[in-house]
């Protein structure tokens, strides 16, 4: 760069460079953007009292579905959720149906102070055409306690309730 | 009590007391103002929560800061360490006793009332003393809290001071020497005189002045006593609660008192521009201005909070009253021009230049980054420090020539 023989500057563009540096034009330049910036419109939002919108593919905390058609919940206790999970976060309880085949569920675990977010769990999922666990909406993970990560399965197919704030 | 005494006692004493209260007060309101806009130059929303627009943030600060557990440190040195804020802030106070406000005295109740506390005639020299010993507090402050950051955040502070002295001490000489006065009332009124405002002849000592005087209050992009990502918070390290509410009062002093030193002895003071050119003479009338900007800015906000229109229409108020407040101003309605009321329209064009400034100083704190140690000491020794004496071998030449 400068001094550098390699180089061969013309005059003009040495002068010019002098000129831009003698008026300290880069800084004007730097002072005219943040002063341009001053008027556009915030990007930012007010977290607890609005919310960015999500994308379709955010991957939330794990949840579980209902069956769409009968309201009982659509996990057929296959564990395969379970056993692909790379932090040991799930845990399933489950039984034999007491009429017909298959299993059901006992209780169905999430720890979220384990969790990862990765999303494999919904991968393996057997059940067609909707997945019985998926990753929803829900991000909002602080609790006071720690008993209040782990997830029972009413809180899983509920889902989180969106919290109210005023002002 | 004689009226003599009120006159030369009392009303002075009230003065202070109005100035050690009143800019506590505005610099809490220049923070949030800061706050803001640093926040609209990074594209963000700043202070809301408290109060309306975050309007009540500032006091809600102060309120924390006295609250706060005052912590000494253990191996720290108690006497200084507490003798410290109070010498950081006392100069800073003490400087805006010189700092005239408007050009003419007023009546009130049979007193004579001076928009300044003090003029005396070696105000220019007293003002650099007094804002050297600023620096006192700041190396104590580093060095009795007996940590290495602070005491780095220190050393760092007194060299650059040093260093920037003599630069901003060499740009006021020229404007010292075209107006032949050390005291500010006289400076403005010798600019009145010459009819233009100094910074006009005096361009290069300006230049030199504001780029020292950024270093001397420690702002960005010189703020390398407290530079964060290396010494934590510099020299103020360990102070916490009002302790450290006392070091930010003096460095939000200091930048009041220095935009009122560059407005004062390069930009006219209180005067109008082209004090001298009478078809203009109507810009005396621009703090009638003020009037109908705030009533358009309030109008604008009510009807903003009946119809939900967010500020738009608070900000059409706002255009439109400076806009009837210029015109009202222009064509004289009501014959407030003649009235004259000097005191009004010197503090209306003091208070708009001082106001520049201070935002010019957020303005470059939003802008660049922080000088790297080495250069900082390079364009105080290598460039200011030449540029300054040629300013003043260059005004004292021309006056010479002129007289």
């Amino acid at each position: 760069m400068k001094g550098d023989p390699a180089i061969s500057r013309d005059p003009a563009a040495v002068l010019r460079d002098l000129l831009r540096q003698f008026l300290l034009l880069e800084l004007w330049v730097g002072l005219w953007v943040t002063l341009k910036n001053q008027f556009r419109p915030h990007i930012t939002v007010e977290y607890p009292k609005e919310t960015v919108d999500l994308s379709p593919r955010f991957r939330g905390m794990p949840r579980l579905r209902y069956h769409p058609e009968n309201g009982e919940e659509l996990c057929i206790a296959c564990h395969l959720c379970e056993v692909i999970c790379p932090d040991d976060c799930i845990h399933i309880v489950s039984e034999k149906k007491p009429e017909g085949k298959g299993k059901r569920l006992v209780s169905f675990e999430i720890n979220y102070e384990r969790c990862c977010l990765c999303g494999l769990c919904v991968d393996p999922c057997p059940t067609k055409p909707l997945t019985a666990i998926y990753m929803s909406h829900d991000y909002e993970l602080a609790d006071t306690k720690r008993e209040g990560f782990v997830a029972p399965l009413k809180a899983l197919l509920d889902g989180s309730q969106q919290k109210e704030y005023s002002e | 009590m004689s009226r003599e005494f009120i006159q030369t006692v009392g009303i002075p004493t009230i003065q202070v007391l109005i100035a050690v209260m009143v800019v506590p007060l505005g610099i809490a309101y220049l923070q949030l103002v800061e706050r803001k806009v640093l926040g609209f130059m990074q594209v963000r929303l700043a202070p809301r929560r408290v109060g309306w627009h975050g309007l009540l943030q500032p006091i809600a600060d102060a309120l924390k800061l006295i609250i706060k557990e005052d912590v000494i440190p253990a191996k720290a040195d108690r006497f200084l360490f507490t003798l410290a804020p109070i010498l950081t802030v006392m100069p800073a106070l003490a400087a805006l006793a010189v700092i005239p406000i408007a050009g003419r005295p007023f009546i009130l109740f049979g007193y004579e009332i001076r928009p300044w506390i003090s003029d005396i005639n070696v105000g220019l020299l007293y003002l650099l003393a007094i804002s050297s010993l600023g620096i006192y507090g700041i190396i104590l402050g580093g060095w009795a809290s007996n940590s290495k950051y602070s005491m780095l955040g220190a050393l760092r502070s007194s060299a650059q001071m040093i260093s920037y002295e003599v630069p901003l001490g060499f740009a006021l000489i020229g404007a010292m020497m075209l107006s032949g006065s050390a005291s500010m009332v006289q400076i403005v009124e010798a600019q009145r005189t010459a009819g233009w405002w100094y910074v006009a002849p005096q361009f290069l000592g300006f230049f030199c002045y504001l780029i020292s005087a950024i270093a001397e209050t420690n702002r960005v992009p010189f703020d390398l006593p407290e530079a964060e990502a290396e010494l934590v918070a510099g020299f103020h390290t360990e102070y916490s609660g009002m302790k450290f509410a006392l070091f930010f009062l003096a460095e939000y002093t200091n930048m009041i008192v220095v935009s009122s030193i560059v407005t004062t002895l390069f930009f006219g003071g209180w005067l109008r521009p082209f004090p001298n050119v009478e078809s203009i003479a109507w810009l005396e009338n621009g703090w009638l201005v003020v009037g109908p900007l705030v009533a358009g800015l309030f109008a604008g906000w009510l009807l903003d909070q009946k119809m939900g229109t967010g500020l738009r229409l608070m900000f059409a108020g706002g255009v439109l009253g400076t806009v009837l407040g210029v015109a009202l101003a222009a064509t004289d309605v009501g014959g407030w021009a003649s009235a004259q009321v000097p005191t009004l329209s010197g503090a209306f064009w003091f208070f708009l230049k001082v106001s520049f400034f201070l935002f010019l100083y957020i303005w470059l704190r939003g802008t660049y980054p922080r000088y790297r140690y080495d250069q900082l000491m390079s364009l105080g020794w290598k460039w200011l420090i030449p540029l300054s004496i040629l300013n003043v071998v260059g005004t004292g030449l021309a006056v010479l020539v002129v007289s």
